[in-house]
């Protein structure tokens, strides 16, 4: 039960960062999406998106999670997020 | 007496089923557009809005948005275009800086302001995707008469758009941007870059800035098409050109840079559509010109601008080639001076604070008619650059006198970041600084010294960052000194402070 709430909680707070500015265009398939690639967030953004999910689910991504391209890619970042969230 | 409006109704008439617009896989003719303008339009006159009054939007790249900045034109109010990214606090200072009365936003927005005692937005209140409470629909916007607003009382100058900057103090200067000044860019423009009807203009900047607006609103003026990039990444860019067949863009050069760099790799489309493109914001290295000269095959301009005199010096380099490192002579109708610190001219050659007296000058800084006036000597406006002009009159621009951080083409105020870094309990002084990167030519660095006794770990000045500054804003280097430099005088010398960190481990 808690597990499927910080499930949802990380997902629903992914989705809503990575939408600030764009909206994902309905249809598609969101959790493939790699943000960066597809312009929703910039190298600017970054920074900031890292820093606030590490601070709002109280992890800390390691420099090699930061680098890998999975990161990049929303359901792959979603299940990385839910992953740490769970441990810590 | 030509307004935006009129312009753009004939256009209509004569253009009817000419593409007026693409953005992100949807189009409009302009006898779509045209229509869809109108219902606009008469949507917010029966919401109550009136010539004369600000709408604050957090703004993104969509065919909505261009809607909406000609739909204000056509019936004389103004937007106040925001970066949907920024903290509310400080869209609650910028907005109430331009005394903003509407809402136009996503419903991410409506969600993010809620709760806040926003009391001055007690006009219209619209939602751009989806129901939220309190606010129209879009589809009460589509379910408008499409007759075309009366637009006999509009006369240019009219308030269309405010741009926001920051004063010294941190407070928002909105920027003033009339009808007249919107046009008269435009033409200038139109005129310099040789542009007609038969051109595909790119905007591959947000729509918050100005050069973006000024490139969507320019093809709609006389008949051309306008292709609006949703967001930017240089793929994306060389995919739109080439798809969409543009043929003239102005982008920044973060952006140009990282074009470049995609197209020194092999699989990169062949893009033979352009005929001219023009970079801004910061002066490309003369490699990364050429490469992209070599592979865009086109004509390639720079300018120099500031956000307050538009563009001021323009040069293309199949013409100039043995002036590499300049940003060109001024516009027709555009004069430089040099001044030194006591506003004296100084020696032909010799280097001081560019001064612009220019027909493109904006209105001033909204509400606020001394700032403007102190900013101005002789009609010439200070642009707080520094450069010197040579024999043949070309302008080389050398840094810059205010403090001012232009990271991937955005503004950044160091003013901005240091306030909130300063809210840090732990914090005695600190200094945001430009500090060089090969992408985005410079990014924010910031230099901390804590309190006596006192010590604060990067991740705490990195959390509260993300949370009360804007993406763009974010310091991208935190350097702890036991001291920040100063002159004999006790002022802060940051010029000294790259310097200072260098090495050390950001």
């Amino acid at each position: 039960m808690v597990k499927q709430m910080v499930k949802q909680m990380v997902e629903d707070y992914i989705l809503e960062a990575l939408q600030r500015e764009y909206s994902f265009k309905p249809g598609v398939d969101v959790y493939a999406i790699d943000f960066i690639k597809e312009g929703y967030m910039n190298s600017l953004a970054i920074v900031q998106f890292v820093v606030e999910l590490e601070d709002e689910f109280g992890i800390e991504f390691t420099d090699d999670e930061l680098a890998s391209p999975d990161f990049k890619v929303v359901g792959k970042l979603i299940k990385l997020v839910e992953k740490k969230a769970a441990k810590d | 007496m030509e307004t935006i409006a009129k312009l753009f109704y004939r256009n209509v008439k004569q253009f009817a089923d000419k593409q007026a617009i693409w953005c992100d896989g949807e189009e409009m003719t302009y006898a779509e557009l045209g229509t869809f303008v109108s219902r606009y339009a008469n949507y917010l006159i029966s919401r109550g809005v009136r010539r004369g009054d600000i709408i604050g939007i957090p703004m993104n790249n969509s065919i909505e948005s261009v809607a909406l900045i000609m739909a204000a034109a056509a019936i004389g109010a103004g937007l106040a275009p925001i970066n949907p990214t920024i903290p509310v606090d400080a869209i609650d200072a910028a907005f109430q800086a331009g005394n903003v009365r509407h809402l136009i936003a996503r419903r991410a927005f409506y969600n993010q302001i809620q709760g806040k005692d926003l009391p001055y937005l007690n006009g219209c209140k619209l939602c751009l995707d989806g129901a939220i409470e309190g606010a129209d629909s879009f589809e009460q916007v589509l379910a408008q008469p499409d007759t075309e607003p009366d637009i006999r009382c509009i006369d240019g100058t009219e308030t269309l758009v405010l741009t926001m900057t920051s004063g010294s103090t941190g407070t928002p200067k909105p920027l003033e941007l009339t009808q007249d000044n919107k046009l008269n860019r435009a033409e200038a423009h139109i005129r310099l870059y040789s542009i007609t009807a038969d051109d595909r203009i790119l905007a591959a900047t947000p729509l918050y800035h100005t050069l973006a607006e000024r490139l969507v609103i320019l093809p709609l003026l006389i008949g051309a098409t306008s292709i609006l990039l949703p967001r930017f990444t240089p793929n994306m860019w060389l995919n739109c050109v080439k798809d969409q067949r543009v043929t003239f863009t102005i982008a920044v050069s973060a952006q140009l840079s990282q074009i470049a760099q995609l197209l020194s790799s092999p699989f990169v489309p062949e893009i033979s559509s352009l005929r001219s493109v023009v970079s801004s914001s910061a002066l490309l290295e003369p490699h990364v010109r050429n490469e992209l000269i070599q592979k865009l095959q086109c004509d390639f301009h720079e300018m120099y601008g500031t956000s307050e005199c538009s563009t001021v010096t323009s040069i293309n380099f199949r013409e100039a080639v043995d002036k590499q490192r300049s940003v060109g002579k001024p516009l027709p109708g555009v004069e430089l001076r040099i001044l030194a610190d006591d506003g004296t001219e100084v020696n032909p050659g010799d280097t001081g604070e560019i001064a612009v007296k220019t027909p493109l000058l904006c209105a001033g800084y909204y509400g606020m008619p001394e700032m403007m006036k102190e900013a101005l000597v002789d009609g010439f406006f200070r642009t707080g650059d520094l450069g010197y002009v040579d024999k043949d009159g070309y302008l080389y621009f050398s840094g810059r006198k205010k403090e001012l951080i232009i990271t991937g083409g955005v503004n950044v105020y160091p003013q901005d970041v240091e306030r909130v870094v300063s809210a840090l309990p732990e914090v005695s002084e600190c200094a945001a600084f430009p500090y060089s990167d090969e992408r985005l030519g410079e990014v924010v660095a910031l230099a901390v010294v804590c309190k006596k006794g006192l010590t604060l770990k990067k991740r705490a000045v990195q959390v509260h960052c993300a949370k009360n500054l804007a993406d763009f804003q974010q310091p991208h280097k935190i350097f702890f000194l036991s001291e920040l430099p100063k002159n004999s005088m006790g002022k802060l010398t940051k010029s000294k402070l790259p310097e200072m960190v260098a090495g050390m481990d950001g």
